[in-house]
């Protein structure tokens, strides 16, 4: 007798807090490293011999309107990796990495939708209050959603494995 | 696996794409250096002084008071852009020297008085290294700084001021023009092209070019440590060159960058790494200067249809 049994399935849920963070730490290192032209500039620029406050608010002070536009230009670049990850493969590689993907409540994930879940990147008012408030929703939230993943209505889903001896192993 | 929402329909985790992944990542580098370059360019952010500990400030061609007054082709140094470098390298403490590299005639006596009262107030170790030129009101820069190196073959010295105007009332009498005077107040007038000067305004226009000589000439003096005496023999206007600056005592050492680095190395105890200062150009002073010279050629054009004689009238005093 042959049976076609399936020889796993998988399953996706709610992804777990840590995962979430060691995720975003990770493409935040990604981000970093595209980030580095703009480090050697502040890093020439950084007056030496001072403590690093003293360093910061001397130099914030000569360079006021290139530190503006290099903090636009950084948010938009960070708001560009994560769209476009996002919006093509429902993932970044923070997420690829650990196992997670974008899922829509609405279907098929939409760039408007990815567009808002990361709205926190715009360094604008109110957006920029995302920062903070964010966080906080994940925390106390039942589904670990931060108010811009309500707001686009996505979440953020783990890929696990059901495998024939009945253990849930992600994938 | 609190408030977990399961979906057992089986959906396979999103296809990604290692190569497009990677070309995002490059593309955004890419954006980023160009970004952080245009940035920099434009903000005056100093990525050539990354680990520098010394200064080079030019001062290249006549020293005036503001650049912007119509000296479309000469190189020239502002007193203002100048003092602004001066005060921005005093200002980081990683800069240990400051070198002025001259390269001037001289220029505006109160411009060059503001550079000169800058370099005096720096706390940081100054050299003055003259190259082709540094005369009058350039010498008098370079006096104020800790130590003078010029090439032996420079220009240097010339103190003294120099106040000259044009007149010409044998060409308005040639051309029947009355210039009539109506003033209150004696001296109004004095250096009127329209005039000739009278020996009594000669006297106080001398005087005061003698008054301003004797400061000029008294502050050298301080500067280089001379006896009062010793500097009324060289600052009679004359230039000297290099070698005979420093039989004067003018200078301090016949040389280069090379005397001049070695010289900030001793003192300081650091290998010196220079960082040019200089004013940024913003996109708006490029695209100003460009439109300022298409302007300047256009008006010269359509003034030279109309005039064929250039008419001068103002008095200049320069050091």
């Amino acid at each position: 007798m042959k049976l076609d049994i399936p020889k796993e399935r998988t399953f996706s849920a709610t992804a777990s807090l840590p995962k979430r963070i060691m995720a975003f730490l990770a493409d935040m290192l990604i981000i970093a490293t595209i980030m580095v032209p703009f480090g050697k500039i502040l890093e020439g620029a950084m007056p030496k011999g001072l403590s690093i406050i003293e360093a910061s608010m001397r130099l914030s002070s000569d360079y006021s309107g290139g530190l503006i536009l290099m903090y636009f230009s950084i948010s938009a670049l960070a708001f560009l990796y994560f769209y476009l990850m996002e919006s093509n493969m429902g993932q970044s590689i923070g997420k690829k990495i650990f196992s997670m993907h974008i899922v829509s409540d609405n279907g098929q994930l939409k760039g408007w939708q990815v567009a808002v879940r990361n709205l926190f990147l715009v360094p604008l008012f109110p957006f920029d209050l995302l920062v903070i408030v964010d966080p906080a929703f994940m925390l106390f939230t039942k589904t670990n959603q931060r108010l811009s993943e309500i707001l686009s209505r996505t979440r953020v889903v783990q890929t696990y494995s059901l495998d024939l001896y009945g253990s849930n192993l992600p994938v | 696996m609190r408030g977990n929402k399961i979906d057992l329909s089986a959906k396979q985790e999103p296809r990604f794409r290692w190569g497009f992944a990677v070309f995002v990542v490059l593309l955004l580098l890419a954006i980023s250096f160009m970004l952080a370059g245009v940035i920099s360019l434009f903000s005056g952010f100093d990525e050539g002084s990354l680990g520098s500990n010394v200064a080079l400030i030019s001062i290249n061609g006549a020293i005036v008071g503001d650049d912007d007054s119509g000296y479309f082709f000469e190189s020239v140094t502002s007193s203002a852009d100048a003092v602004e470098m001066i005060e921005k390298a005093d200002r980081n403490p990683g800069i240990k020297a400051i070198i002025l590299e001259i390269n001037s005639p001289g220029g505006s006596a109160v411009a060059s008085e503001e550079i000169v009262n800058a370099v005096k107030k720096t706390n940081k170790t100054t050299v003055a290294w003259i190259r082709e030129m540094g005369a009058s009101g350039a010498y008098w820069v370079a006096s104020s700084a800790d130590y003078v190196v010029a090439n032996r073959m420079s220009v240097t010295g010339s103190i003294g001021v120099v106040g000259s105007y044009l007149e010409f009332p044998g060409l308005l009498e040639e051309y029947n023009v009355t210039y009539r005077r109506l003033v209150s107040g004696k001296y109004k007038d004095i250096g009127s092209p329209y005039k000739e000067m009278t020996e009594e305004e000669n006297e106080v226009f001398q005087q005061a070019l003698d008054a301003m000589r004797d400061y000029f000439a008294g502050d050298v003096a301080k500067n280089r440590k001379m006896s009062r005496k010793d500097i009324d023999k060289v600052a009679n206007g004359l230039f000297y060159l290099g070698a005979q600056a420093k039989d004067l005592g003018l200078v301090d050492e016949i040389g280069g960058k090379e005397e001049v680095t070695a010289y900030i190395e001793k003192k300081e105890g650091i290998k010196a790494e220079i960082a040019e200062y200089k004013k940024e150009k913003t996109l708006l002073d490029i695209f100003g200067e460009a439109a300022a010279k298409q302007s300047f050629f256009i008006g010269k054009g359509v003034g030279a249809s109309f005039f064929d004689r250039k008419i001068i009238s103002a008095i200049s005093i320069t050091a």
